[in-house]
Formats: structure tokens, C-alpha cells, sequence
């Protein structure tokens, strides 16, 4: 297959883009007109809830369909398998009566991967025998990251992959998920979690009501806002928008604001 | 292998291993033949023969049948996009028609094991010690056999697998678990009652009874009997006894399927792209 994999302005691959991006749901727009550029590394899209990552994420992984406007994703090449993104919903969808090994096995048919392997790369070759429904929380993550790693997709996007997870198993999360990004890979992973995404994200991805507020290096970010953490940027850029943003917290630097379906 | 054939075959065995997983499908099997044997046996055609007892299960098996088919086919595409689970499967190369074949085909095989094997069980049962002699193979009008209960079976499967087509079809189309339940208990309703009703209505308002023949046979049940009259009934009586258009009745029961089929496919393959464009349309027209 093709690599049709192109080059931003810089002179950096370009994964996937966003060309004039509008989505709806019941006449709102809940993506407003998103114009971006996806490139290998990890991108963090962070943003109040309501902001629109969710929708977002699955405009870029093709569960979404555009309303107007363009998404482009890459075709395979590179010597990489038959799939073009690799997709973590928010939900963790598998079935429970079927084991870790089972559901990473029926995936991993359809590329020819190994799902023992896949196991492995996550840290679950101990529960790899234990049913979906009796595995904790942040062992479901795992499995939907090694899941979303299948076939080397060149674009692999995680919708808030460390939800609802201690800080043990948050840290674990996403260390795995940026991993996947050490081999040229585009993951693009949203978060609550400002802290790991300080510590972890190449690029920020800030939306704010549907638009997006804020998108660079994390670097060039920091020094164009003159901040030196990332919720430092979030409160920077968005929270003087955003009513009761003190008022409730996933964790001690987690930004969670209540009230707002996502 | 093909692309296409490797991915039917791998959504085929986790859908099966899915179907032999849930508990309450082996209730149901059980159930079926628990009705089946009752009414072969209390209906006494069982004792006497292959042709009484279908005359018997005739009815109970119209019911039975597509009760079993909705039930195996009103979530079978819902799970997956209820769940998000679709959303990930699409991300890898699984056309929608290899996926919606492969749960399908699953199904199907569940269906031909819930209602065959009871059926079968019963049918060989009967044959085994029901008297007048039924061991002797039919080649001729008049010979009660064996081989009418296996043509009974099968038009009796072909009945399920159109039912199944359109439940699924249904599963595809619906919202939520609730709306799908309400959307596959239209079709059984319809289906079991609506067909003869229309039928009726038609002959009271003075429809030709001449081509009562080709109007049953344009709805599973009125194709299902019909050849059940024509191919299984009727040996007892003259050949050709036109109860029902053969013809017509086989496309029925295949047109139904494959309908079915098709619009579980169209749904799951451009049901986002619809929606996206009645978004469109909602935001130009403001409604």
C-alpha cells in the first residue's frame, strides 16, 4: 500500500489532518470548524468535559463522521501491516466472558499479530487467562491499549486512557501508551490528568467549547504563555472561561470540571 | 485465505463462541424441545406417524420458529455498536458485509442447533416407534417417511433464517436494547399474525381467490406452510395440489433473507454517513 504520509510545513510527517471539522449532534456543534495536524509523537488533547476530545478522537479514529470539513489519515506503509489507526474508546468495550488472551487473539487474527506478545508489551501475561469481567479497571486499560497497538497502525488514538484509575495505574497507562509513540508512531491520547501529560506529551491539543484553543510543542507553548506546567496553561487558557473549575478533581492536578456531559 | 474470508471466519467463531457462552440460549433449546415432544405426544400424531405429527407441529412450529429466530437475531448487531465495540473492529480490515456475514452465519448455526436438534430428536423419536411401519422410505405419493419430516425440517429452517435476516436486520436499525426489543417484537407479531391477516383482509374485500395460492405464499408463514402442504402434507393426497405457488414460496423465504441481509449491511455501512448528512441538513434548515 501507498504511504501517502505528508509533510507539515516544517518538514515533519503529517499522520493525520483536520481540514474546516464540524460536528453536530442535534443542530449544536460539538467540533467547531477544527483545522489540525497530527504528527508521529505523542499529542495530548486535554480541555474541559463538553469541550469536544471525545468527539474529536473519534473523528480521527473514523467512528465519527465529519458533519463538514475533511479528516485525512495516512495509508499504511513503511512496512507496516493493514490498519491505518488503532482506537481506544472511553468505554472499554470488549466482551466480559471472553479472557484478556481471547479478545486480544480475535483482534489480533484479523493482522496476523501475536496476541501473547501484545499481552506482554502491557504487562497482563499473568492475566491473560482471567475474563474481561474480572479484570480491575486499569487491567481493561491495558488490554484496550495493547488492543489499540495491533497491526502497527501508524495513528493510534486513546480516549482518556487513565479514566477512573489509581495513580499506580494511571502512571502505568500512559507510560504504555507513550511507548507506543517511541517508533514513529502519531499517538494521540485525551486526559484529565494534567500532571502525566506533563510528563509524557509531546504536543498539547487544548480545546475549549468545541474549538481549539491552543495546539503546539509543549515547549513552545509553555514559552508563548509564559507558564511552566501544563495546568498552568489549562488555567491559563481556559479555565478564566470555565465556571467551577475549583470545584471538583479526579486527583489532586486532575481537572475535572462537574455538571458537563461529555 | 482471503482478507475478506479470514475476517468473516474470525467474527463467525468469536460470535459462536459468544452464542455457546450465554446460558439462557441453552434454556431456550431446551425449551423448544420440551414444546416440540409435548405436542407430538398430547397432539397424538407422534404415535401414529411422520405425517401426523407434522400435521401436529405444523402450527406450534409457525410460532416457535421465528420466536427462536428473533430472539437469536433482534441484538446480534446491536451488541457490538451498543457497546462501541463496532467502532474498534472497524479500525482493523473487516468489510461491513464479512462482519454482518460472519455474526450472522453464527447465528444461523445456533438457530439450526436450537431448533433442528429438538426437532430432529423428535422426528427421529417418532420414526423410531411410532406405528403404522414409517421406516420405509418414501419414492412414492402416499408413503408416510422419514424423509418428509427432513423436508418439514427444512423448509422449518429456512422459515428461521428469514426471520433471523430481518431481526437482525431490525437489530441494526434500532437505537437501544428497549427499542430493538419492541422493533423485533413487531416483526414476530407481524410476521406470525400479520401476513394471514392481510390475507383475509384481501379475500373480505374481495380479492381474487384464484391467486390466493400466490398470496400466501408472499410471507414467510404462508410460504412456510404452503410447502409444507405442497411437499410434505400433500404427498397424501393427488400430486399438484396447488396449495401454495412452490416457486414463489422458495424466493419468499430466500427474499426475505437476503433483504434482511442487505439492509443490515446498508445500515451498518452508511448509517454514519446518514446521520451526518440529516446533521447537515438539520444545521442549513434549522429543524
Amino acid at each position: 500500500m501507498t504511504d501517502t504520509t505528508t509533510l507539515t510545513a516544517d518538514g515533519e510527517r503529517r499522520i493525520a489532518s483536520f481540514t474546516d471539522v464540524t460536528r453536530t449532534y442535534g443542530g449544536i456543534p460539538v467540533v467547531d470548524s477544527v483545522s489540525l495536524s497530527i504528527r508521529p509523537g505523542t499529542t495530548a488533547v486535554i480541555g474541559p468535559n463538553g469541550s469536544g476530545k471525545s468527539t474529536l478522537l473519534g473523528l480521527l479514529a473514523g467512528s465519527v463522521e465529519p458533519v463538514e470539513g475533511v479528516v485525512d489519515r495516512a495509508e499504511t506503509g513503511d512496512g507496516r501491516g493493514e490498519r491505518r489507526v488503532g482506537y481506544l474508546p472511553q468505554d472499554v468495550p470488549f466482551r466480559g466472558s471472553f479472557t484478556a488472551r481471547e479478545t486480544l487473539a480475535f483482534y489480533a487474527r484479523f493482522v496476523g499479530a501475536d496476541p501473547d506478545a501484545l499481552l506482554a508489551s502491557v504487562g497482563l501475561t499473568d492475566a491473560a487467562d482471567r475474563r474481561v469481567d474480572a479484570l480491575s479497571g486499569g487491567m481493561r486499560r491495558l488490554l484496550g491499549i495493547a488492543q489499540a497497538t495491533i497491526g502497527d497502525p501508524p495513528l493510534v488514538v486513546l480516549d482518556e486512557p487513565t479514566s477512573g484509575l489509581d495513580p499506580g495505574m494511571r502512571e502505568r497507562a500512559f507510560r504504555v501508551a507513550a511507548a507506543a509513540a517511541d517508533d514513529g508512531t502519531a499517538v494521540v491520547v485525551s486526559s484529565h490528568d494534567l500532571d502525566l501529560v506533563g510528563e509524557h506529551a509531546d504536543r498539547l491539543l487544548l480545546l475549549d467549547r468545541g474549538g481549539v484553543a491552543a495546539a503546539d510543542d509543549v515547549d513552545s507553548l509553555f514559552e508563548d504563555h509564559d507558564v511552566s506546567s501544563v495546568e498552568e496553561l489549562y488555567r491559563s487558557v481556559v479555565a478564566s472561561d470555565s465556571d467551577g473549575l475549583g470545584g471538583s478533581s479526579e486527583a489532586d492536578h486532575a481537572v475535572h470540571v462537574t455538571g458537563v456531559s461529555e | 485465505m482471503t482478507s475478506a474470508l479470514r475476517a468473516l471466519g474470525t467474527v463467525f467463531r468469536r460470535e459462536l463462541a459468544t452464542v455457546l457462552r450465554t446460558p439462557g440460549y441453552a434454556v431456550l433449546g431446551l425449551g423448544v424441545l420440551l414444546i416440540v415432544a409435548a405436542v407430538a405426544v398430547v397432539g397424538g400424531g407422534g404415535s401414529t406417524g411422520i405425517l401426523p405429527a407434522v400435521v401436529d407441529l405444523l402450527l406450534p412450529v409457525e410460532v416457535l420458529v421465528p420466536l427462536v429466530a428473533v430472539v437469536l437475531g433482534y441484538r446480534a448487531l446491536l451488541t457490538d455498536v451498543g457497546s462501541g465495540e463496532l467502532a474498534v473492529i472497524r479500525t482493523y480490515p473487516v468489510g461491513v458485509v464479512a462482519y454482518t456475514l460472519g455474526v450472522l452465519l453464527a447465528r444461523l448455526v445456533a438457530l439450526i442447533v436450537l431448533v433442528g436438534v429438538p426437532l430432529a430428536m423428535v422426528g427421529g423419536y417418532i420414526w423410531a416407534t411410532a406405528s403404522p411401519e414409517t421406516g420405509i422410505y418414501a419414492t412414492h405419493t402416499g408413503v408416510d417417511s422419514p424423509l418428509l419430516f427432513v423436508r418439514f425440517l427444512t423448509f422449518a429452517l429456512a422459515l428461521g433464517a428469514s426471520y433471523l435476516a430481518v431481526a437482525a436486520a431490525v437489530s441494526s436499525l434500532a437505537a437501544g436494547r428497549r427499542s430493538a426489543l419492541a422493533l423485533g417484537s413487531v416483526v414476530l407479531l407481524g410476521g406470525v399474525l400479520g401476513g394471514d391477516l392481510g390475507v383475509l383482509r384481501s379475500l373480505s374485500d374481495g380479492g381474487s381467490t384464484t391467486a390466493l395460492a400466490g398470496t400466501v405464499a408472499s410471507t414467510p408463514n404462508g410460504a412456510f406452510r404452503g410447502l409444507v402442504f405442497e411437499y410434505v402434507v400433500g404427498v397424501a393426497f393427488e400430486a399438484g395440489n396447488g396449495f401454495v405457488d412452490p416457486g414463489r414460496a422458495v424466493l419468499t423465504l430466500l427474499g426475505w433473507s437476503v433483504v434482511g441481509v442487505a439492509v443490515a449491511v446498508g445500515s451498518l455501512a452508511y448509517g454514519r454517513r446518514v446521520d451526518a448528512v440529516l446533521e447537515r441538513l438539520r444545521g442549513r434548515f434549522r429543524f
